[in-house]
């Protein structure tokens, strides 16, 4: 396959010449040190080479608040809100988060479609980029490889002067033409490498999760937990939500809204009668990890975890989701070697 | 369908609360047209034996506090605590960290004897609160969702998680990132993450969830290099009565 090579200096022309013709989703620099997927505006504020963002480009097809429903009670009547086409370019994506995507599209086409998210999704065309894997990520432990540039249309590879150009699809080409790339025919740069592992692979996990579910690690975890649910909520993979219906001042119009739930919190293990199914933190810390190494992965047989880092980085408490299937495995070899 | 019949009042407090109920401005029309308000003493003259529901702000402070607060409890159907004091008895339960006598004596003087006190009580500690607004002054948004729920006769379901659940939706970059105490993992969100979505800190106006793990959150404070002592003196500026006892 061809590779061109585009100069630092170009990003922001190569941003315009995006915008001329598209909408564009991009990461920005956000607060003190932070980043954030953003309409893309002005190309200079574009961002390609960064950590992570705060919420991955899951927020496009599953916002964090949506109205469902539009209802009003003088007239009986509902009506469901049409939802914007996508069709969108999401720039700068790393191949964790359009691993998560995919995951996603499992979890909204299997059983009864999502048509919100589906049609949010739809259209969409992904430019990834490569990253230096930081002291969080661990992509690589499950499987998805910083320079992975599947479902990309064009995918931008570091280089000390700018970015190694890969077009691996007819979309792509579309969104690079009438855009000047050199040709490029040098190998690719050495690889980075992550400094964080999951010691097993998925297919072993399964295995040590069901060894593990009274291990003290679940309440000495609470211990630490505030139960904030941020872990969930900055998940590319969580997908849970709450619906809840409103009504104007007037009494007489309302809507129903979705907005992100997680299962770290308190309110979303009650139920009619006020009975909590998963009181304690414990046990709600433990079903956030199965979710992610058990549950959905026994079905599938994939992690529905990409190694993205972000339940780590942004909890205040410094739970490592790492360290605690790390020991979950030590512990479990341990017990099969006593075992055998 | 009759109106509800509606009396707003207060106790000890600073009447924030029911200046922002004045404040609906825009929706104010809408609010009177809902309800009858039978009595309030900040807007009106008029007085009345019963009333379907007790807006009312303030902590109990005195004796003739608790007298009114059971008075108020016989005459209305729903009472409904407005704003941190009533909730949670606010920024008046500081008082309560020091000898109510040396409390007296300070603040009245020579003439502390003709003015009894108590200590701080939130409106639950004496009479069954039905429904909280919370906030500092109360938040709008959630006294709308609270009076709407009434008029309808729908269930008013009470927030009970953190503020930086609505951090995450607002996709704010965290306060600990800037090296600031946030009082956010441990406060009850519902005021759509209002300060640190305006790059302030949270300082817990709106209570503790129900279920605070104040033992992790000493960890976040000192593993983030924060000091203990100060965080704590800013969860007492609203969590005084509820934390009485409890140490950092």
């Amino acid at each position: 396959m061809a590779q061109y090579f585009l100069e630092q200096a170009r990003v922001a022309d190569f941003v315009a010449h995006l915008l001329a013709s598209n909408t564009v989703y991009a990461p920005h620099r956000k607060g003190s040190r932070s980043y954030a997927f953003a309409k893309a505006d002005d190309p200079a504020a574009v961002v390609l080479d960064y950590p992570r963002t705060l919420s991955s480009v899951k927020k496009f097809f599953l916002p964090p608040r949506e109205v469902l429903l539009n209802f009003d009670l003088t007239l009986d009547a509902a009506s469901v809100p049409p939802v914007e086409p996508g069709n969108a370019v999401f720039l700068g994506v790393h191949s964790y988060d359009l691993a998560a995507v995919r995951r996603l599209d499992f979890n909204f086409t299997t059983g009864n479609p999502e048509r919100n998210y589906l049609a949010r999704r739809d259209g969409a065309r992904f430019i990834g980029v490569s990253y230096v894997p930081d002291k969080f990520h661990f992509a690589g432990s499950v499987g998805i490889d910083p320079y992975d540039m599947t479902g990309c249309d064009m995918f931008l590879t570091k280089h000390a002067d700018g970015w190694i150009v890969d077009i691996p699809t007819g979309e792509g080409s579309e969104l690079a033409a009438g855009f000047k790339l050199e040709a490029h025919d040098e190998p690719k740069p050495p690889r980075a490498h992550f400094t964080q592992h999951v010691f097993v692979p998925q297919a072993r996990l399964g295995k040590v999760m069901e060894a593990s579910y009274d291990h003290p690690v679940w309440n000495e975890t609470a211990d630490a937990c505030l139960g904030c649910g941020t872990c969930n909520l900055v998940c590319p993979t969580c997908y849970c939500f709450n619906v809840q219906e409103n009504v104007d001042i007037a009494c007489t119009s309302g809507q129903r809204e979705r907005s992100w739930d997680g299962c770290m919190l308190r309110g979303f293990t009650e139920v009619a009668g006020g009975e909590f199914f998963r009181e304690k933190v414990a046990a709600r810390q433990r079903h956030r990890v199965y979710r992610k190494f058990k549950y959905i992965s026994d079905v599938t047989g994939q992690p529905w975890c990409v190694g993205c880092g972000r339940c780590t980085a942004s909890c205040t408490a410094k739970i490592s989701i790492v360290e605690i299937v790390n020991r979950l495995i030590r512990d479990s070899e341990r017990d099969e070697s006593i075992l055998t | 369908m009759a109106k509800p019949r509606v009396a707003i009042f207060d106790f000890t407090g600073c009447e924030g609360c029911e200046l922002s109920q004045l404040n609906f401005e825009d929706q104010l029309l809408d609010i009177l047209a809902q309800v009858d308000i039978v009595e309030w003493r900040e807007a009106m003259d008029d007085k009345a034996d019963e009333y379907d529901i007790a807006f009312v702000e303030g902590a109990l402070s005195t004796p003739d506090c608790i007298k009114r607060i059971h008075d108020i409890r016989r005459r209305t159907k729903v009472l409904v605590a407005l704003g941190a004091c009533a909730v949670d008895g606010g920024v008046n339960a500081i008082k309560n960290l020091h000898p109510i006598e040396e409390v007296r004596a300070t603040v009245y003087g020579q003439d502390q004897y003709l003015f009894p006190t108590l200590p701080a009580l939130p409106l639950s500690a004496v009479v069954k609160v039905d429904y909280n607004v919370r906030g500092c002054p109360m938040t709008q948004a959630e006294f709308l969702r609270v009076f709407t729920s009434l008029v309808m006769g729908k269930q008013f379901e009470e927030p009970d998680l953190a503020v930086c659940v609505e951090c995450k939706l607002n996709e704010n970059e965290c306060v600990y990132e800037r090296g600031m105490i946030c009082l956010g993992p441990v406060t009850r969100a519902g005021c759509n993450s209002h300060c640190t979505n305006f790059g302030q800190y949270c300082i817990g106006c709106r209570g503790l969830v129900s279920e605070p793990n104040l033992k992790g959150m000493n960890e976040v404070l000192t593993s983030h290099g924060l000091a203990v002592d100060e965080a704590w003196k800013r969860l007492q500026l609203y969590n005084a009565y509820r934390l009485q006892g409890v140490r950092a």
